[in-house]
C-alpha cells in the first residue's frame, strides 16, 4: 500500500518534470525551425516536424546590415565589460569578507540600490554625459555603464567564493610576510578560480543580453547583437526567417557556455540570490 | 585603545584601499545619474535649446497625468501577477524535483535554459509563436477546439500575455534558488513531524514554508525589483500597446524621451518612479532577517 502510494507519487513528479522541460525547451526548438524553414513551409497546416533545414538564412543575416559587426561588438563589450568588472569587483569583495571596514552595511545597501535601479534613471543622464564626453555609440562607454549591474552582482558572487578559503591560510601568507595584496593574488585568487570564472561567465551573459541601456547608448558604431535582433522585429510579417535565425544566433552561445559552466551556474545563482 | 583595536583599525584603513576602485565606478554609474536626474527634475528642457527652472512644475504635471498612473498601475499590474506566478509554479517545481531522482542534474540544467535568453529573444520566440494567423500555438488551439485569440494584439489580453512571456522566461529563477534551499532543509523536523502523524498539507504549511522563509523573501525580492524594471519584453512585442495597455513605467520613459524628446519630464518620471522602487525594496529589507542573524 505504502510502496504503491510512493511511487505514484513519484510517477506524477516525472510526469511534471517533463511537461515543465517541454514548455521551457519547445520555444526555443521552435525558433530554430522556423529559422530553417522557407516562409511557405514554415506556415504550413499542419506543421511539418520532419524537414530538410535550409540553413540559407543565417549566412544571409550575417552578410547583410551589420549584423556581423553587431556581432563583434557584443563580444567586445563583454570582454572589456567582465574584465572591468573582475578587476574592481574582486579586490571590494575581498575587502568585504576579511576586513572590518567601516560602513560595508551601508556599501552593501548601495550595491542593492545599484542593482535595483531602474536603468532609465541612469540612462538618460549618461546619455548626455556620453554625448558630451563623444564617448556615446562606443563599446567602451556601454562597458562602464555595464558595471551598475554587474559590480553589485559579481560582489554578491564573489565574496561568497571567497568566503570558502579558510582565513587561516591568509593570516598564515600574512605572517610569512605578503601584503593584503599579495595575500588576495597568491592565495585567494589561486583557490576561488573557478568561482571567479562561474562569474565572468554569469557576468558575461548578463551583458551579452543587456537590452535597454544598449538601445539608448548606441546608435550604430557600437550597436550590439541585441539590438540588432530588435532591428528585424519591425518586418516580423514579411523576414520570419531572418528574424529567427538572427535570434539563433545570438542565443547558441549563451546556450553553449551555461552547458560548460553549468555545475558552477547553479552554484552561481543561487549564491548570489541568497547572499 | 588596545593594540588589538588599533591592529584592526589598520586593517580596516588598508581594507577599504581595495574598495576604491568599486566606490569610484559604482559612483560614476549610479551617484552622479542619479542627482543629475533629480537636478534636471527641476528643468524644462527639450534636447535643445529649451532649457529653463520651473521649480515643482514637472512633478506637478506628472501627479496629474493620467498616462503616468496608467503605466505605473500596468506595472504594479504586470509585477504583482508575474512575480505570483512565477512564484506558485517555482516553488511547485522545486518540491517535486526532490521526488525526482535519476536524471535530476539533467533537468535542472534543462529547465534553466529560457534564463540564458535575453528579453529581445524572448519576444521574437513569443512573436512567432502567437501570430494570431501563422502561430503554432493558435493552430494547437485550434486543434483543441478553442477559438483564434489575439494574444498580444488583444487590448484585453496583452498584459496577460506579456506575464505568461515573463512567466516562461523567469520561472526557472525561483525554481533554482527555492530549490537549492529544499536541498539544505534539515531532515530530522520532518521524520518527527511525520511520526506525530502530520499529513503531507500540514508538513509543507507549518515546517517547509517557514524553514524557506528567508530564501523565499530573497527570491522574491529580486523577482519583484526586476519586473517593477520590466522594459525589453513589451518594447520586443507590444512597444507599450495595443493603445496603452501594456506601457510600464520604463516604456513611458523611454518614449518620454527618445521619441517625444522630453528629457526633462522622463527624468521626472524615473525619479519619482525610482523613489517607489526603493519603498518597495525598503519593505523587503525589513522583513528579511538582519546580517547578524542571517546565516
Amino acid at each position: 500500500m505504502r510502496r504503491r502510494r510512493w511511487s505514484v507519487g513519484t510517477w506524477t513528479a516525472y510526469a511534471i518534470a517533463l511537461v515543465a522541460t517541454v514548455i521551457s525547451l519547445f520555444p526555443l526548438y521552435w525558433l530554430f525551425v522556423i529559422s530553417t524553414k522557407t516562409p511557405r513551409e514554415a506556415f504550413e497546416t499542419p506543421p511539418q516536424f520532419i524537414y530538410i533545414p535550409d540553413f540559407s538564412k543565417y549566412f544571409e543575416v550575417w552578410n547583410s546590415a551589420g549584423f556581423a559587426d553587431a556581432y563583434i561588438n557584443s563580444i567586445q563589450v563583454v570582454l572589456l565589460g567582465v574584465g572591468l568588472t573582475l578587476l574592481v569587483a574582486t579586490p571590494a569583495a575581498y575587502a568585504i569578507i576579511r576586513f572590518k571596514v567601516r560602513g560595508v552595511r551601508y556599501l552593501r545597501f548601495w550595491l542593492l540600490l545599484a542593482y535595483t535601479t531602474p536603468e532609465f534613471l541612469f540612462v538618460i543622464p549618461m546619455y548626455v554625459l556620453y554625448q558630451q564626453l563623444g564617448v556615446y555609440d562606443t563599446v567602451a562607454g556601454l562597458a562602464v555603464i555595464y558595471q551598475v549591474f554587474a559590480i553589485p552582482f559579481a560582489v554578491w558572487l564573489i565574496q561568497s567564493f571567497l568566503g570558502e578559503v579558510p582565513k587561516e591560510l591568509g593570516d598564515s601568507a600574512r605572517v610569512d610576510g605578503c601584503s593584503e595584496l599579495q595575500t588576495l593574488l597568491k592565495v585567494y585568487l589561486p583557490l576561488a578560480a573557478p568561482g571567479l570564472a562561474a562569474t565572468a561567465i554569469l557576468v558575461g551573459i548578463n551583458m551579452w543580453n543587456e537590452v535597454t541601456i544598449a538601445l539608448s547608448l548606441t546608435f550604430d558604431e557600437a550597436r550590439t547583437v541585441q539590438i540588432a535582433v530588435a532591428g528585424y522585429r519591425g518586418y516580423a510579417a514579411i523576414r520570419w526567417q531572418e528574424m529567427t535565425a538572427a535570434a539563433v544566433m545570438a542565443v547558441v552561445p549563451m546556450i553553449i557556455f551555461a552547458g560548460i559552466a553549468q555545475r558552477y551556474i547553479v552554484k552561481g545563482l543561487t549564491f548570489g540570490a541568497v547572499k | 585603545m588596545t593594540l588589538r583595536a588599533r591592529t584592526r583599525l589598520r586593517r580596516g584603513d588598508r581594507g577599504s584601499r581595495f574598495l576604491v576602485p568599486a566606490v569610484v565606478i559604482l559612483g560614476l554609474t549610479s551617484i552622479y545619474p542619479t542627482l543629475y536626474s533629480i537636478y534636471m527634475s527641476f528643468f524644462d528642457w527639450n534636447w535643445g535649446l529649451r532649457f529653463n527652472f520651473v521649480g515643482l512644475a514637472n512633478y506637478v504635471e506628472l501627479a496629474t497625468s493620467e498616462r503616468f498612473r496608467t503605466a505605473l498601475w500596468n506595472t504594479i499590474v504586470f509585477t504583482v501577477s508575474a512575480v505570483s506566478v512565477e512564484f506558485v509554479l517555482g516553488l511547485g517545481l522545486a518540491l517535486v524535483m526532490t521526488r525526482v531522482r535519476v536524471g535530476q542534474g539533467m533537468l535542472r540544467t534543462l529547465l534553466l535554459v529560457p534564463l540564458m535568453v535575453s528579453g529581445i529573444i524572448v519576444s521574437v520566440i513569443w512573436k512567432v509563436m502567437l501570430d494570431p494567423t501563422l502561430g503554432v500555438l493558435s493552430y494547437g488551439l485550434q486543434l483543441l477546439g478553442l477559438p483564434r485569440l489575439g494574444f498580444l494584439g488583444d487590448p484585453a489580453m496583452a498584459m496577460g500575455t506579456i506575464v505568461l512571456l515573463d512567466t516562461w522566461w523567469q520561472t526557472a529563477f525561483v525554481f533554482i534558488v527555492l530549490s537549492a534551499a529544499v536541498q539544505a532543509l534539515p531532515v530530522e523536523p520532518f521524520e518527527a513531524a511525520e511520526m506525530d502523524g502530520a499529513n503531507s498539507w500540514q508538513r509543507f504549511r507549518f515546517l517547509t514554508l517557514p524553514l524557506l522563509k528567508p530564501a523565499i523573501l530573497v527570491v522574491l525580492m529580486f523577482r519583484t525589483v526586476d519586473c517593477l524594471k520590466v522594459f525589453a519584453i513589451i518594447y520586443g512585442t507590444t512597444g507599450g500597446g495595443p493603445l496603452t495597455t501594456t506601457e510600464s513605467v520604463q516604456i513611458l520613459a523611454y518614449r518620454q524621451a527618445f521619441k517625444a524628446l522630453d528629457m526633462s519630464g522622463s527624468m521626472t518620471t524615473m525619479v519619482v518612479f525610482s523613489a517607489f522602487a526603493l519603498l518597495v525594496l525598503a519593505f523587503y529589507q525589513r522583513l528579511l532577517p538582519s546580517e547578524g542573524e542571517a546565516t
